[in-house]
């Protein structure tokens, strides 16, 4: 059995598993996140001539003054302005089934009565209604985007952009800005964060107060009456957020939801009736759009793809049109299909992302000439999208005279790739297009040429207008199928490795041979605590309040040990046993304590932020408590630490020269804390950062130093008591002092690596955090002692995953949540001169995971005190490599497969919300959180891994030259 | 029982079926009572008013058990029905220490308005696992370790203090899950699903442990023939 399990088998294959997760986690990532390349920039002069003519890039200038830029516009497009003004009514929520209703039947009667003016202006032809498809997640910010670009984006873009709210791609009203249109906006205040100083009035309001469904409507309509007739603007945005709020509380068939569309009704009455006046007044056409930004299920929810949640209403009043009642109605439009309609409604250039198609009814209006060219135009636009995703792509003019000799001698064959796709179909609006202009004599919209040309360029629009937007929103199947499978395999893998070990060590040892492996309730518990970890994951409240559950199963686990450690206490009679016992049963009391403040200390999460918390109280009682307590817990935390360090007791001196370095850094920073943390504005300053890269120096370097320098200079030669106390013959005495020396060293490496490790992050935390941070340090400390008074009790991976527990408990004590939001900035500039995303980013890293660093660490640490005694005794029949592998595996393995399995879990589980509500507030947000923690692992047991074969093979290397020597 | 020690007396071998039938029954009955007297007397539960619908199962639940339990004292030579019934009066807030330490040590809220409903929660979990244990074994560690260290029990008693101990405890625990949830339903306070769960789980006990006792007694006469 011992055969199978070879030292570099072992690793080869751990180091395999690992990078088979690495490739699958970037499959799943890429595929499910796919990054849409976005053109950046803004559509100007240049769209108004074909893509391939690139002589006038360099023509467009910034110095046009708006008029000029819109007159110029005017010669270019050949399309004229169909309208002045635009007036945008966004009712928030509103499905089309309650204006357009379904399947070609009117809405139901009650709503067709709710809104009379509306439903005139339909049945009059005043008004071109259409069910207009969103794409998810339907909620309001991206459905905004959408309306105003055309394009569809993905998640990292909401992810990332989740601090810079201002919209920075090519948009519909950024157009029409540059064109010198003064907008208004009244209504809910995302789009003043979209368009920051875009507004010359507005009035932004909250969609904060669901339950408010009268107000907050009330605040958008009182301007109207002042508004609708003065003429200083040309475009007003009216955002209704009451029917959205309806929805949430009593879903569709609310009692509130006829007032709600009456009220609407009579808002699109007051609005209309002003636009016809004013046109009569002034002759400045008005274009009143009223849509909604996303539809509701019959509960009131949205977010997910369902019909209900993506039927959309999108209502041009202005546009004459012949068509009857709800003919239009039947052909649903897509969301998108709006930002390049307004454009050439306005005559400005469509955005520069659209992936929409002009609606052909609204421009009806056009001879047909300027509708041609109008779909020639949103022809060139995506043209230019689809080059920038396909490279290879020119359909150049000559391109397309050769297309009709091409077409002559190849008719019809479908098995060709996109490229020549598009280009065939493009060249053969083209080529239409080109003939039809040529017979100047029949340009009219009725022919039979007409209509040829323009179903062949919608042909292309639609083909090209798909192929984008699938681009954007599907998820590569392969992609994602590999991912989870390679994800699925190295988990596997690990385990297996984890299972076999398992035998292979409980029947080396001597302790149980031919016993069978029995299990008791901590190694069914320890099992439990993830797996109910890995159920609760697929409820969007219980990862939004992840921090209950490990606080309850790790003080669980803790009760847990407490109950093994009764099972010992002897009966009556208190010997030197019971003292162990004793120390052990203090041990875990402790951990309980202190895990128990320390999930007084922040109350994280989402719902419940609110409640009471330690935190919150000592902010309240004043900076100067906050700022004792910080003292005091870096003064602990150093003593502590030198404390364990002195627990090392057979080499004095080394043991202090050590402990002199510790305490010149530690010192270092107590000053910087009371200097520069007592008043906030000292903590800004140059001599605070210059403060802290010293620092930073001090501490890597110390760290650096002990770690290479203490295999060498640990002295491998005992002699006195511990050769002399062990009865063992004389030749084997090399190895066993060598591995009394390797355990000592590895002890100091690990107890250096958390000591300063904490010493940096009571620089780097928040001083309302050193004080939990100091308690999850003695939480480490207190189970390591207790582990290393409790001998063989617990399996060694049972005592490694409750490490693990313990850290990741500790790491939403220290305020951590599953949102982005408790991620702490300013931390990340501590000691930082010049803005570097690097280093920023770096430093956050290490404040965010503190927790779960100082745990990793401490394995290091672990390693020292649970195999010191245990190689002593078997030191006979090991052999060299098997002791490095029994000191490693676990602390590797473990970790590294509890995270596999909540990362597998995890990936699964959100592969399978993919259409749920919170899908992007809640579980993408974590996804990030879960693959951060991933990386935290594979840093963490690197650097365990690395130091202690660096000390195994240094002490080794000297062991060997000694007893060459002698 | 191939493994009954010999130490014990052998009168408490010999509890009849019929005793522990009606000793088991009196322990669920009580809680029914309780909850009967709470709904239709007092008209109070435990979610409108759970500090004293807890305070009322407690003053019904905790004598019972004291006076069931002190019947079964494992040393009846030395120690009279008096004294074990004391030992289990002091049991109860020992026990009721030790419970509410540890409700608080797995997240129990500290406040001061949390301070009656978790003392009355505890004393009632404490009636229901530590009052049997105080009655029969006294302050006998070796007995205490075996029952809830180990959790082996040997004899007929053993089984009935020991398993519906076990399905207080469990069941409080679990009963503690769905707190964190964002359901907003009242019964997600503490102790409300917890009290619960405490009871689910006790008497899910008592009907285990009845089972296991039947089952036992008839292995036992199986024996004798």
């Amino acid at each position: 059995m011992s055969s199978s399990l070879s030292c570099a088998r072992l690793t080869a294959v751990t180091v395999a598993a690992v990078v088979i997760q690495i490739t699958g986690l970037a499959l799943f990532v890429f595929g499910f996140f796919p990054v849409k390349p976005t053109l950046s920039g803004v559509s100007g002069v240049e769209s108004f001539h074909p893509p391939w003519d690139a002589a006038d890039d360099g023509f467009i200038s910034p110095s046009f003054s708006a008029d000029e830029l819109k007159s110029l516009y005017q010669d270019l497009s050949d399309v004229p302005a169909q309208f002045d003004r635009l007036i945008l009514m966004v009712i928030d929520g509103l499905p089309a089934e309650f204006v357009l209703g379904k399947n070609g039947q009117p809405p139901p009667q009650e709503f067709v009565e709710a809104m009379p003016y509306t439903q005139s202006l339909m049945w009059t032809g005043e008004a071109i209604g259409y069910h207009a498809v969103a794409s998810p997640p339907t909620v309001t910010m991206p459905r905004l985007k959408a309306l105003v670009s055309g394009a569809i984006g993905g998640f990292l873009d909401v992810a990332f952009n989740f601090n810079t709210q201002a919209f920075l791609d090519d948009n519909i009203l950024g157009q029409l800005l540059r064109v010198g249109f003064k907008m208004l906006m009244f209504g809910d205040e995302t789009w003043l964060k979209l368009f920051p100083e875009s507004f010359a009035r507005c009035d932004g309001v909250s969609s904060f107060y669901v339950k408010d469904t009268v107000q907050v409507d009330l605040n958008v309509s009182r301007h109207l009456d002042e508004e609708l007739y003065k003429e200083d603007w040309d475009a007003m945005i009216l955002h209704y957020l009451g029917l959205d709020h309806i929805g949430h509380i009593g879903g569709r068939n609310s009692d509130l939801m006829i007032p709600k569309l009456r009220e609407m009704d009579q808002i699109i009455k007051t609005i209309h009736l002003s636009t016809q006046e004013f046109e009569v007044n002034d002759h400045k056409r008005t274009l009143m759009l009223v849509v909604s930004d996303h539809g509701m299920t019959y509960s009131g929810n949205h977010g997910g793809s369902s019909f209900e949640e993506t039927d959309t209403l999108a209502l041009f009043v202005g546009p004459k049109s012949s068509g009857t009642r709800y003919g239009s109605a039947t052909s649903s439009i897509n969301q998108v299909d709006i930002p390049p309609t307004l454009a050439l409604l306005f005559g400005v250039p469509i955005p520069k992302n659209n992936v929409g198609i002009v609606i052909a009814d609204v421009l009806k209006s056009l001879s047909g000439g300027q509708q041609l060219r109008a779909l020639e135009l949103n022809s060139w636009q995506l043209l230019r999208l689809l080059q920038a995703q396909l490279p290879g792509l020119s359909c150049g003019n000559s391109l397309c005279v050769e297309y009709s000799d091409y077409q002559a001698t190849q008719t019809g064959k479908s098995s060709v790739d996109a490229d020549a796709v598009f280009c065939s179909s493009y060249c053969k609006a083209h080529l239409l297009h080109r003939s039809w202009k040529s017979k100047k004599v029949t340009w009219s919209a009725t022919s039979e040429d007409f209509t040829v040309t323009q179903l062949a360029y919608y042909e292309f629009i639609r083909t090209a207008s798909d192929w984008l937007s699938h681009k954007a929103s599907d998820k590569c199947a392969v992609c994602l199928t590999f991912g989870v499978a390679a994800m699925l395999v190295s988990c596997l893998i690990v385990f297996h490795l984890l299972f076999k070990l398992c035998r292979h060590i409980t029947f080396g040892a001597t302790r149980c041979q031919g016993e069978k492996i029995h299990w008791h309730l901590d190694d069914y518990f320890s099992l439990a605590v993830i797996l109910a970890l890995v159920a609760s994951m697929g409820s969007s409240s219980m990862v939004e309040e992840e921090q209950y559950i490990w606080h309850f199963f790790t003080s669980s686990m803790s009760l847990v040990l407490l109950r093994s450690a009764a099972q010992q206490l002897p009966a009556n009679t208190f010997t030197e046993h019971s003292s162990i016992i004793f120390r052990q049963f203090s041990s875990i009391i402790l951990l309980l304590v202190f895990g128990r403040i320390l999930r007084g200390w922040h109350q994280g999460g989402v719902n419940w932020t609110y409640l009471p918390d330690i935190s919150k109280w000592l902010e309240q009682a004043g900076d100067s408590y906050i700022h004792n307590i910080q003292l005091a817990s870096g003064f602990l935390a150093i003593s502590l630490s030198i404390s364990a360090l002195f627990l090392l007791r057979k080499r004095r001196k080394f043991v202090l020269l050590i402990g002199l370095i510790y305490i010149a850094s530690a010192l270092l920073v107590m000053s910087h804390l009371i200097e520069h943390t007592a008043n906030k504005l000292a903590a800004t300053g140059y001599g605070a950062t210059l403060m802290a890269q010293i620092i930073y120096t001090i501490i890597s370097i110390s760290t650096a130093g002990i770690v290479l320098l203490v295999p060498w200079l640990m002295p491998i030669q005992i002699s006195g008591s511990y050769s002399t106390a062990s009865n063992s013959k004389l030749h084997e005495k090399p190895p066993k002092c060598s591995l009394l020396g390797l355990r000592d060293s590895i002890y100091i490496t690990g107890w250096a690596y958390i000591s300063f490790w904490c010493l940096l992050q009571l620089v780097l935390q928040q001083a309302i955090n050193s004080f939990p941070m100091l308690l999850v340090f003695m939480q480490i400390l207190a189970s390591l002692l207790y582990y290393s008074t409790s001998k063989s009790r617990h399996k060694p991976w049972v005592e490694i995953a409750t490490l693990y527990y313990l850290g990741m408990t500790g790491h939403f004590s220290l305020g951590n949540s599953n949102t982005l939001a408790t991620i702490d900035v300013a931390g990340a500039f501590i000691g930082i001169s010049e803005h570097s995303t690097l280093l920023s980013g770096t430093l956050m890293f290490m404040i965010t995971y503190a927790s779960p660093f100082t745990v990793l660490f401490s394995l290091v640490m672990y390693i020292s005190v649970k195999n010191g005694s245990l190689d002593l005794d078997g030191a006979q029949s090991a052999s060299n490599e098997n002791v490095l592998m029994e000191m490693l595996c676990f602390p590797c393995l473990v970790p590294l497969g509890l995270n596999s399995v909540v990362l597998t879990a995890y990936t699964i589980v959100l592969l399978a919300m993919r259409n749920h509500l919170f899908i992007w507030s809640v579980f993408s947000p974590k996804y990030l959180y879960v693959c951060a923690t991933t990386i935290c692992i594979y840093l963490g047991i690197f650097i365990v891994a690395a130091t202690t074969v660096y000390i195994y093979s240094v002490i080794n290397f000297r062991t060997k030259k000694l007893s060459r020597s002698q | 029982m191939e493994k009954a020690p010999p130490n014990y007396p052998s009168a408490v071998n010999l509890i009849s079926i019929s005793d522990l039938c009606l000793s088991h029954s009196l322990c669920v009955s009580g809680l029914a009572a309780a909850f009967w007297a709470a709904r239709s007397i007092y008209y109070i539960d435990l979610i409108s008013d759970p500090f004293r619908t807890l305070r009322h199962f407690f003053v019904i639940q905790a004598p019972i058990v004291i006076l069931v339990f002190s019947r079964f004292r494992r040393d009846p030579e030395q120690c009279s029905y008096l004294k074990a019934m004391i030992r289990g009066v002091l049991g109860t807030f020992a026990g009721a220490l030790v419970n509410a330490l540890v409700a608080i040590a797995l997240g129990a809220p500290v406040g001061l308005n949390y301070l009656p409903k978790t003392v009355y929660w505890s004393l009632l979990i404490s009636s229901l696992t530590f009052v049997p244990a105080a009655c029969v074994f006294g302050a006998s560690w070796k007995d205490w370790r075996r029952l809830f260290a180990h959790t082996k029990p040997v004899d007929l008693v053993d089984y009935m203090i020991c398993v519906p101990a076990h399905g207080a405890i469990v069941g409080s625990w679990f009963g503690a899950w769905p707190m964190p949830l964002d359901w907003e339903r009242p019964w997600q306070e503490w102790p409300i699903c917890v009290s619960y769960g405490t009871m689910v789980g006790y008497v899910a006990g008592m009907l285990l442990s009845f089972g296991l006792t039947v089952v036992k007694s008839e292995k036992q006469h199986l024996k004798k023939d």
